[in-house]
């Protein structure tokens, strides 16, 4: 079984986010971490195959150098290998992009699935899984809650509103993981220091036969004019006095100053 | 409240008005309330002051201390209220004061590697703070994103990295203090030398604000320690698992920066806390060890030779977590021990013993003795790295009068292995009112002679945190 898993490395979900002078995030000082949804793909992924007794877990990522830091905690975890896309030409990607990218990369591979997470916490946009599947014209199932395998075809449990829907698909197959598929182990000192040994595979826009025009800043269908943090929090408003007094001029205030009512 | 002192009269409150403002006068009951409890759970160690003051300077704080001793009101001085020995609730009422406002940050100095704040400034911004210029401040109690800086001092607070980097007193060079009796005075600064005369900092540290309130400190900073490994072992025996401390400073050659142990009901009770299934949670034993430095290489090699070492030495199996996500995750459990008890029993009894790190098994095992004998839970957790138990008694659904009976036998007679052990009864809670009973009988008489001839000297009056330590009359 081959399974290869798509990987983003984000944001420390705690890190405190400052703008530079150009307007764009300022990176000194952020600790990054594998997307945790990723992390729970890749945890489902290590699973499928320790359950098989056999297989090969790949992690797939398109990002800078650094990203290498969060293959290495997949390897920790138990995966084999990395394929990481880099290239000056990826700067101002956007999903469309990043999913052209990611699903020539795949196209490449040999896999039976795919595993992802449902999204990222850093954008949240939740687009990669399904654009990737689609690019890729396999069959897909998103927010996967649990998955079973048998004779080349998979049961997925999705999450809806009011319960969940089972739907069962022919492999290769792409899936996206929700929180509940599976709770990511501890890393082992022996996961530790295999990961450090693990290839990974280095590989340009060149090597996978994309021009630099199709993606990046170039290619991308959304262009981000502008970044603004948030208004700090205001600090709340206490209302002195007696309860019915102050729930008159609370109901006031309501009214008048935060006019919900 | 006790003969000695006065209550507080409306025109003591007219004149603590004209100190530090109306705006800063709290008379109202309900707020008051809040300032009459620590983060001990139990009823009896709450008390609600006569009125709260929030100074903003030494000078302040010393106008009303003055003012104290000419009416004979006791004061009690404050931080954030996460102390666990009732030492900043005000058992006899009074004035209490709060150095809540005394919160800035007020020098870094890069030449001398050293940090000047105010009483009132989280410790986890003093952390952050040092940690953005690329330095270390390794006090780091397990309250440290709400503690303050003058309540740590006043507790001499330990916490996890005592093992390496010591107590908060190791971190102290200087502090301004307002003695009882109003005079304002630095003791130390900067010199990392200094034996003129009485070490009165370090009298002061850990001093539980018996002997004047605490408005500055000189903190002193490192280079910070680029990379940082933990590692979790569970281990299918609690002697195994504390022995691996020596092994490691011994065999291993390192020190590690924390060595933190807990027990299988705390394990438990945390799993249960945190509603996830913990690897190996049928284990005896947790130890959760830390090591950190400035070499990438040296830090590989001091968690490698750490982990084969406990896996030679009866751990189960060796978890490592090598960056922030996978941290977090291996702490948890550790970290949430206070709340997962609470979830289990809301009033408990946490005891902070502290026993050479050889006896901690021996230690344990009575213990775990007297929980059977009197039928009550007793997890414990802990620093297996300095021989600092937290054994908690947890209530449950006992009634007040079994709860109290239980309590104090069980308590007895820990503290009686404790000593025996060559051991103390508080490591880093301090003895505040809550444990003053218990110290006058287990200390050794020439020393509460000392404490109290050291209390009569700076506070003849007895108007400073009265009640706490030892009875002076």
């Amino acid at each position: 079984m081959k399974i290869v898993v798509l990987m983003k490395q984000t944001f420390d979900t705690e890190t405190r986010i400052n703008l530079n002078a150009e307007g764009a995030i300022d990176e000194t000082g952020v600790n990054y971490v594998v997307n945790p949804f990723c992390e729970i793909a890749t945890e489902e992924a290590i699973r499928i195959k320790e359950q098989l007794g056999e297989g090969e877990v790949v992690i797939l990522s398109v990002g800078p150098d650094r990203v290498e830091s969060a293959m290495r905690q997949c390897f920790a975890m138990g995966a084999d290998r990395g394929v990481l896309i880099n290239d000056p030409a990826l700067e101002g990607g956007d999903e469309y992009t990043t999913a052209l990218v990611l699903a020539k990369a795949l196209s490449n591979m040999e896999y039976d699935i795919v595993l992802a997470g449902y999204q990222a916490v850093d954008d949240g946009s939740a687009q990669i899984g399904a654009r990737v599947a689609e690019l890729l014209n396999i069959p897909q199932v998103t927010v996967v809650t649990k998955l079973e395998l048998s004779d080349g075809k998979a049961i997925a449990t999705r999450e809806l509103d009011d319960g969940y829907e089972l739907i069962e698909v022919p492999l290769p197959a792409l899936f996206t993981a929700q929180r509940s598929l599976a709770e990511p182990r501890y890393p082992s000192m022996k996961g530790v220091i295999q990961a450090k040994k693990k290839p990974i595979q280095r590989l340009t826009l060149a090597d996978l036969g994309i021009s630099a025009d199709e993606v990046g800043a170039k290619g991308a269908r959304v262009k981000g004019e502008s970044l603004v943090l948030p208004e700090p929090r205001q600090a709340g408003k206490i209302i002195e006095g007696e309860p019915a007094e102050a729930t008159v001029e609370l109901v006031r205030l309501l009214r008048e100053e935060a006019k919900v009512l | 409240m006790s003969m000695r002192y006065h209550p507080v009269t409306s025109e003591v409150i007219e004149e603590l008005k004209t100190i530090v403002g109306e705006d800063n006068v709290v008379l109202d009951p309900e707020k008051l309330e809040a300032y009459g409890m620590d983060e001990v759970s139990e009823a009896e160690w709450q008390h609600a002051p006569e009125v709260v003051v929030k100074p903003e300077n030494a000078e302040q704080i010393s106008r009303i201390l003055k003012l104290a001793n000419r009416e004979l009101i006791p004061v009690t001085p404050r931080g954030a209220g996460t102390g666990l020995s009732a030492g900043a609730v005000p058992m006899l009422g009074g004035i209490l004061v709060s150095v809540e406002r005394m919160n800035k940050i007020l020098e870094l100095d890069r030449e001398n590697l050293f940090m000047v704040v105010e009483a009132g400034v989280t410790t986890g911004e003093v952390q952050r703070t040092a940690q953005e210029a690329g330095y270390l401040y390794a006090g780091d109690p397990c309250s440290a994103d709400s503690s303050y800086i003058g309540g740590n001092v006043a507790e001499n607070a330990g916490g996890n990295k005592a093992v390496k980097y010591g107590t908060t007193s190791r971190h102290i060079y200087g502090l301004e203090v307002v003695l009882p009796t109003g005079e304002i005075t630095t003791l130390g600064g900067k010199c990392l030398k200094d034996v003129t005369g009485y070490d009165l900092v370090h009298l002061m540290v850990g001093s539980e604000g018996t002997l004047g309130i605490v408005t500055k400190v000189y903190l002193k900073l490192m280079p910070l320690p680029r990379y940082v490994v933990d590692l979790l072992v569970p281990f299918d025996d609690m002697k195994k698992a504390i022995n691996i401390v020596p092994i490691i400073m011994t065999h291993g050659g390192i020190i590690p920066t924390s060595v933190e142990f807990m027990d299988n009901l705390s394990i438990k009770a945390a799993e249960k806390y945190l509603n996830q299934k913990l690897p190996h949670s049928d284990a005896a034993a947790y130890v959760l060890i830390t090591v950190d430095g400035s070499s990438e290489q040296q830090v590989e090699e001091e968690f490698e030779t750490i982990g084969l070492l406990c896996e030679e030495n009866g751990g189960l199996e060796v978890f490592v977590a090598d960056n922030k996500a996978v941290r977090d995750r291996i702490w948890k459990a550790r970290k949430c021990y206070a709340e997962a008890l609470r979830a289990i029993s809301p009033v408990y009894c946490m005891e902070d013993i502290v026993v050479p790190t050889s006896h901690i098994p021996q230690a344990l095992e009575e213990i775990y003795r007297l929980a059977d004998k009197y039928e009550v839970k007793i997890p414990c957790a802990g620093h297996a790295g300095d021989g600092n138990i937290h054994a908690t008694l947890l209530r449950e659904d006992m009634d007040e009068q079994t709860w109290q009976e239980k309590k104090k036998h069980v308590l007895e007679e820990m503290y009686k292995v404790v000593y025996d052990l060559d051991g103390n009864m508080s490591g880093e809670h301090g003895i505040g009112a809550k444990r003053k009973d218990v110290l006058a009988r287990f200390m050794d008489p020439v020393q509460l002679n000392m404490i109290r001839s050291i209390k009569k000297a700076l506070d003849p009056n007895l108007i400073m945190n009265p009640g706490k330590i030892v009875d002076v009359e």
